[in-house]
């Protein structure tokens, strides 16, 4: 029922905030660059930049403005044959003195360049400062190439900023909040002020204090001196106070993509014998495998940009639960199939043709779906036995992972799950399954299994608390509210909805259809806000008293989106949440009272919710759900990067660092 | 009724031109006798600066006190004193005023000052070169200065900034010369400073690229005076000739003779021009205008007098007033000149019979119906160049009159006028006395004024006026605050100590109060903290920083003031990483390390994302930093996971080991740690183990560096078990996991024999399920059938069919009597063989 909804609504409802203007910004910013250098360019790029950059532009702009080779930039030579040479990368310490070496090199080589550090998001002192220390800050000019939101879908804008969950809570470097204020910004400047920020988290609390003070300071003359008619609320959402859900494995569509085959930017590597089924092209585009970007390709894997702009099929699929992604693709082929036979008979070759490629295109989903049903074997059980949550059963059947030798992220997943849900774990369990995690873990790198110890002191430090033994340790009890509340939350905000066959129904019409019976508590708290009646009861179910089943979603009698009003009615709920609780109206200058004019009027508005320190697909998906259950409101997505459970892991465990240093080596 | 406008009229060149001298105030004895003075005056109805000219005598005990140092005094135009100061360094070569009314002060040591009309100055030097050779004359205008060194040489400074004096070309002087003026940059044509100097009978032209000789032959010139507009220039020889051409000296203008002028006496004090088109020549007891054509009006005053020349005419101080000549303007001629049939002079008329109730006015007013609009607009024009504030009323009420018989008529003229009237007759006031014309007030700009007004220390008039012309209040609450600080110190300095502090604060509360009511949002505190702090008022500056709401402009000052913590404080809370970065580094390159630390370590929770930055930037770029910062604050579990990551990166093994025993002891440190220094002693132990085991093998396997899991795996395969047998016990391997390791490694090397008897060495932990579905996975079906029969029962139907041998899975499922198992297989089996098989099977039971 909601799914029928889903595909019309993709179609009919035209979004009323135009993200692509970002993708102009973005771009023009991005030649604005490169043009500030005269002449040929030798463009040195940093490797984590590409993804992103693929996002905004194609490699011929890159030559369009003068850039004559590309390299990545790494440890080790640099031969250029142009003057120019244009080093594109993000401010870290490591690909500075990279840079640096570089510099230092063609001195003694006595090769003569002109060198531009263009920066991205912004000029920081601490890169001045590495290359003074290293002596060549007065060969390098410095600028920067202030990368922001870059949109992912109609309705999904990101930062791509990877690392953005592990700096945050492991290192405590807190500068993509910092960025995330200047991107907010931008918004505001392009489509007026949030009329109210509401948020929850400690990292909230700042980056709401923050977007406070910057905005009278360019409060002049454009847009964000004037509350926004087309955003009602931005919401705020840190990432630590729904840590579940990450942990979690996903179950939507484009989440289990994800998770098996990990989505980077919108491209996943997928093998080719799947993406490359004789399509003809031009025939619908479906599935369209441009590589945007400058990646070395390997030898067996493609890389597919996943996008359902030029994919309807994608489109439709991407939220589903995947138990009905099956149906759903049955329906289609039987559909295709039945005009296929039809078109048979009288059509002409060239349309046969296209009837042809569409099939094809078909085909390659379902291909990729047959791989997903072997893998989600493996995965869903694991999923239903936290649904049951005994913790117990559970425990045990961490340490028979462990001795099985299972990936590494799958059970430090299910360990921080089980920590996060109950409480903590008892002392005892907990120093046993740790010492079976160092003893035994290894073959994901070849790494050497006490060297995890680290991670499992990070996950355990107060400022993440995903992994705490019960009781506390004295050094531990003084920090407030470490614990997380979930067993209140289960109760209030309905989390949990018992997936036997008589609940199935009200699993379909809740959110928690994207985990299968699970509702993710940040989508959740969004409800609290934007969606009130959600959280208490099923949307869906209350109306089918009054009008028939099937009508209801597609005849377009949905209620009226309820105005923003903050947490009202939650104020308790949330307070149990660690973490600052952020409210705060911001109308300066044109008094217009919030609340009124949303109620008369039809228009449709838009609540943006941003989540530091990245989200899920799934939470996307239910966000998409929650959106269509109302008129009047849409919500656009905002986020420091996509991310999934492994990739919270890895970074933590500092996994892209650990292969960066053998590479040095 | 003041005096008819006409009536300061005087005609010349046959009564075409009139020339109206204006008095602005009347100031008996209020300046000394100005012929004892070097004088300079600033335009725009600016003041005048004297000091007291050496080369004269000067009877002692009169009016000025007799002192020995120069002392420069400040008049306004009104005669009011606005400063006086002492000059104690080198003798005093120039002085002149710049754009912004600060008297700029030059020395013959290449020094100059600018002061403020407070008595504030900075300091700049024209730099070694002008010191060693000494400056001996120097012009200054409004934008900078031309100064000529001992050598003769021309050195131009640019702008008040302290900009690095530039050398003009050489003209190659022998000797000073006899007069000489600067056309500055925004007058000239190529854009840059001209010099012009009068040597011999001839003028150089010097700009810094040439020094090119006019060939003149009628010098030498007492006087070089160049117009406003600097298109022309007067020049005055020693017999008497003024001269005028234009300044690129290709056509000659005017001649005249000043021995002519009976009334002289004395040589020529003053060549200045009045606007653009006449010259004032002033004697000791003489004024004469000269026009054109060589007329001349004579003007009599009983003293000497001080002319500054004006864009639009020409101001002179004489004894008793302080007067403005001008050439009367169009509008004004046009509107009183007698028998003037212009619209404007008729539609004044109008007005004049309307008041009188004369029917004459409607008449007028159809006469000139078609161009009243333009009539209009010359009254409020005309309106504008009248001094008094009654014929401005008049003029403007006649313009008023008009507009009623328009039907659409664009008021914004007028009200401007109104407005600015206003505003220039407050100013004009001799308390304020600066007698600015309406067109050098649009000349100047209205910020201009209110700068001026400022500088002046009027703010409440220079507030009102920028309110009133709806300008942004800032400049004004600027300068306020900044002189209210400077204001508060003499009495703050009495005080005590605790007074000090109540003195800070209310000065501080003062300012943001008065700012918050005015709505100057965007005055940059910083700023005036930064004065604050220049001034010595360090906690009046930390108070004001704290109103700034951009924390990147605090916190460089923070710094600069050694406000160490609170720069940090600011800057963590910014949010804002990068000005942490810069705090940070900044600090510990002026600190010694342990006092950094301490800084930090002290700001406890508040500083705590300063610290955890300081560590990402440590762990990369100064892990030495690191580890003294770790020690130093007793970051046990920090040192140990610092000790970890260098273990990592560690290739030789016996670093390796000592870097995890470094761990270890840092950890065993700390009392909540100790599952972790058993873990770390576990791994040393480990390491010397493989180290041994690698010794054993002979370098053929690698042991170092893996986990216990893959040790044991390791040696299970290189066939010794019995030291697998030992790692399990000595580190406590749990038995599930290490059949499980065994399970995995036996298969691997394919030894099933032992597989099978490792199996039989006691019940398996584990079960036999996983034996064989490793086996099968692994592709050896055969041998995990054998396993089959271990597994629990009920399995051991669907086991067999994995494992591809149907008829033992039939059989057992006859030998537990599960039809409906059988039936299930029965369904799923691959060919028909098997089928007839299971159906043989499945028809035995009964």
């Amino acid at each position: 029922m909601a799914s029928t909804g889903h595909s019309t609504s993709q179609n009919d409802d035209q979004f009323t905030l135009d993200v692509t203007l970002l993708s102009e910004i973005n771009r023009k910013l991005l030649v604005d660059a490169f043009n500030s250098v005269n002449g040929a360019k030798t463009l040195v790029l940093d490797p984590a930049l590409a993804g992103p950059l693929g996002l905004v532009t194609e490699v011929a702009l890159f030559k369009q403005h003068g850039v004559d080779k590309m390299f990545w930039l790494e440890p080790g030579p640099l031969t250029s044959s142009t003057p120019n040479v244009v080093y594109l990368c993000r401010p870290s310490i490591k690909h500075i003195k990279v840079i640096a070496d570089h510099i230092k090199r063609h001195a003694r080589e006595s090769r003569k360049h002109v060198y531009t550090l263009l920066l991205v998001p912004r000029v920081s002192t601490l890169v001045s400062q590495i290359l003074e220390e290293e002596g060549v800050l007065g060969d390098v000019n410095i600028g920067a190439y202030n990368l922001q939101f870059i949109p992912l879908a109609s309705d999904v804008i990101s930062l791509e900023d990877e690392r953005a969950f592990k700096e945050i809570w492991v290192d405590g470097d807190e500068t993509i909040v910092f960025d995330s204020a200047q991107a907010l910004t931008t918004i505001q400047r392009l489509y007026g002020r949030f009329p109210r920020i509401v948020g929850k988290g400690d990292c909230a609390g700042r980056l709401a204090k923050l977007l406070q003070l910057q905005s009278p300071a360019t409060a002049n003359s454009d847009n964000s001196a004037i509350a926004s008619d087309k955003i009602d609320c931005l919401v705020i959402l840190d990432r630590r106070v729904d840590m579940i859900t990450p942990l979690l494995t996903q179950l939507t569509y484009e989440g289990l993509i994800d998770e098996v085959f990990t989505i980077k930017h919108s491209h996943v590597e997928l093998p080719t014998s799947l993406l490359s089924p004789p399509t003809p092209a031009g025939a619908g585009s479906s599935s369209s495998s441009t590589s945007a970007n400058v990646s070395v390709k390997k030898e067996s894997k493609k890389k597919h940009h996943l996008t359902a702009m030029s994919d309807p099929l994608f489109a439709e699929l991407r939220d589903l639960n995947f138990s009905s992604v099956g149906k759903r693709l049955n329906k289609v082929a039987r559909r295709l199939d039945e005009n296929y036979k039809t078109n048979l008979q009288s059509k002409t070759v060239a349309q046969l043709r296209d009837f042809v490629g569409k099939l094809g295109g078909l085909q390659s989903e379902h291909q990729s779906l047959r791989l997903h049903t072997g893998l989600s074997e493996l995965i869903v059980p694991h999923t239903h036995s936290e649904q049951f949550n005994k913790s117990l059963e559970i425990q045990q059947t961490i340490e028979e992972l462990i001795s099985q030798g299972a990936d590494l992220r799958l059970v430090i997943r299910l360990l921080c799950l089980v920590s996060v849900t109950s409480g903590g774990i008892k002392t005892k369990v907990l120093e046993n399954i740790k010492r079976e995690v160092l003893q035994s873990l290894s073959n994901a790198l070849k790494a050497y299994g006490y060297e995890y110890l680290p991670l499992l002191l990070a996950l355990s430090d107060p400022s993440l608390a995903m992994l705490l033994p019960n009781p506390l340790p004295a050094s531990m009890v003084s920090v407030p509210l470490a614990k997380y509340p979930y067993t209140s939350l289960r109760k209030s905000l309905r989390l949990l909805i018992d997936d036997s066959p008589e609940a199935l129904e009200e699993v379909e019409n809740d959110i928690s259809y994207v985990y299968s019976g699970y509702a993710p508590v940040s989508v959740r708290l969004v409800q609290c806000i934007a969606q009130k009646g959600g959280v208490l009861s099923n949307p869906a179910e209350k109306e089918r008293a009054n009008i028939n089943d099937d009508i209801l979603s597609n005849s377009g009698i949905k209620a009226q989106a309820h105005p923003i009003v903050g947490w009202k009615g939650f104020e308790d709920i949330v307070a149990t949440i660690p973490g600052e609780t952020v409210d705060m109206v911001q109308n300066r200058g044109i008094s217009s009272p919030p609340l009124v004019p949303m109620m008369h009027s039809e228009r449709t508005t838009t609540t943006v919710v941003f989540f530091i320190g990245g989200c899920t697909y799934t939470e996307i998906s239910a966000l998409r759900w929650v959106g269509r259950q109302n008129r009047g409101r849409r919500f656009l997505i905002a986020t420091t990067g996509i991310i999934s459970g492994a990739s919270v892991i890895d970074s933590i465990a500092g996994i892209g660092n650990a292969a960066g240093t053998k590479g040095i080596q | 009724m003041p005096e008819h406008p006409t009536s300061s009229w005087q005609a010349m060149q046959d009564g075409n031109v009139f020339y109206r001298r204006q008095q602005m105030y009347s100031i008996p004895d209020k300046f000394p006798n100005l012929s004892d003075y070097i004088i300079a005056g600033c335009r725009y109805g600016g003041p005048l600066a004297l000091m007291r000219d050496h080369t004269k005598l000067i009877a002692l005990g009169k009016a000025s006190p007799a002192t020995t140092k120069s002392q420069i005094q400040i008049f306004s135009s009104a005669g009011e004193g606005l400063l006086s100061f002492s000059w104690d360094q080198g003798r005093i070569i120039r002085f002149g005023w710049t754009y912004d009314e600060r008297l700029a002060v030059l020395n013959e040591d290449g020094v100059y000052r600018l002061y403020d009309l407070q008595g504030d100055y900075e300091q700049f030097s024209l730099g070694t070169e002008a010191a060693e050779t000494g400056v001996i004359d120097a012009r200054i205008h409004e934008g900078g200065l031309v100064a000529l060194t001992g050598t003769f040489t021309l050195v131009e400074v640019k702008g008040w900034q302290g900009g690095r004096p530039l050398s003009l070309a050489n003209p190659g002087l022998s000797e000073p010369p006899r007069a000489w003026a600067v056309i500055p940059p925004d007058l000239t044509i190529s854009r840059h400073v001209e010099v012009l100097l009068s040597v011999d009978s001839t003028i150089y032209t010097v700009d810094n690229l040439e020094s090119v000789d006019q060939r003149l032959s009628r010098g030498p010139f007492t006087h070089v005076s160049p117009s406003p507009n600097g298109k022309s220039l007067a020049l005055h020889t020693f017999s008497g000739l003024l001269w005028v051409v234009s300044t690129d000296f290709q056509r000659s203008m005017a001649e005249f003779d000043t021995r002519s002028v009976v009334e002289a006496d004395g040589p020529v004090r003053q060549v200045e021009w009045c606007g653009n088109d006449a010259i004032l020549v002033t004697w000791d007891n003489a004024v004469s205008l000269i026009g054109p054509f060589g007329d001349r009006l004579q003007y009599f005053y009983n003293g000497p007098t001080f002319t500054v020349t004006e864009n639009d005419g020409v101001r002179i101080v004489g004894p008793d007033t302080c007067d403005f000549i001008q050439k009367v303007p169009t509008s004004t001629l046009s509107i009183f000149r007698p028998g003037s049939t212009s619209p404007s002079a008729i539609l004044y008329d109008a007005w004049e019979s309307f008041n009188q109730r004369s029917p004459k006015a409607d008449e007028s007013i159809r006469s000139i119906r078609l161009e009243l609009a333009k009539a209009v607009d010359e009254c409020i024009i005309a309106a504008g160049q009248e001094w008094e504030s009654y014929w401005q009323r008049q003029l403007l009420n006649a313009a008023k009159f008009g507009r009623g018989f328009l039907d659409l008529y664009d008021p914004t003229d007028f009200v401007n006028m109104g407005q600015t009237l206003r505003v220039l007759n407050a100013v004009h006031y001799y308390e304020i006395g600066i007698p600015i014309t309406y067109a050098q007030y649009t000349y100047t700009s209205s910020a201009h004024l209110i700068s001026r007004l400022t500088a002046r220390n009027v703010h409440l008039l220079a507030l009102r006026v920028s309110d009133y012309l709806s300008l942004k209040p800032d400049p004004v609450l600027k300068h306020w605050a900044i002189a209210k600080i400077l204001k508060s110190r003499p009495k703050i300095a009495a005080v005590a100590q605790e007074g000090e502090l109540g003195g800070d604060d209310e000065v501080c509360k003062v300012i943001v109060e008065k700012f918050q009511q005015l709505g100057g949002a965007d005055v940059s505190y910083a700023d005036i903290a930064k004065r604050a702090w220049e001034a010595g008022r360090t906690t009046l500056a930390t108070k004001l920083l704290d109103h700034e709401p951009k924390a990147s402009d605090q916190v460089p000052l923070l710094l600069s003031m050694k406000e160490d913590r609170l720069a940090l404080m600011k800057a963590v809370d910014s949010g804002d990483t990068d000005l942490v970065y810069q705090v940070l580094l900044s600090l510990h390159k002026r600190l010694p390390l342990g006092d950094f630390f301490h800084l930090i370590e002290d700001g406890g929770q508040k500083l705590a994302p300063a610290s955890r930055l300081l560590q990402v930037y440590a762990r990369e770029q100064n892990r030495e930093m690191l580890r003294d910062f770790y020690y130093s604050d007793d970051r046990r579990v920090e040192s140990a996971v610092l000790s970890l990551e260098e273990a990592s990166r560690a290739t030789e093994p016996a670093a390796k080991i000592a870097a995890v025993k470094a761990a270890q002891r840092f950890f065993s440190e700390d009392k909540d740690r100790t599952f972790e220094a058993k873990m770390m002693d576990e791994s040393a132990r480990l390491l010397a183990l493989q180290e041994q085991l690698e010794k054993g093998a002979e370098g053929n396997v690698v042991f170092f560096g893996l986990s216990i899991n893959d040790t044991i795996r390791m040696c299970l395969m290189h066939g010794l078990s019995k030291r697998a047998d030992k790692i399990k016990t000595d580190f406590k391997v749990a038995d599930k996991r290490f059949w499980y390791v065994k399970l995995y490694a036996l298969t691997e090397i394919r030894d099933f024999e032992n597989l099978e008897a490792f199996s039989k060495s006691k019940r398996s932990p584990i079960g036999y399920e996983p034996f064989v579905r490793h086996l099968l996975s692994k592709g050896y079906n055969k041998e995990a059938t054998a396993y089959v029969i271990r597994c629990d029962p009920p399995k051991r139907a669907d086991l067999y069919a994995e494992c591809g041998d149907w008829r033992l899975a039939g059989k057992e499922c006859k030998e537990r009597g599960d039809k409906g198992k059988l039936e299930e297989l029965r369904k799923k089996c691959p060919n028909s063989m098997i089928a007839r098989e299971l159906d043989q099977i499945l028809s035995s039971f009964k």
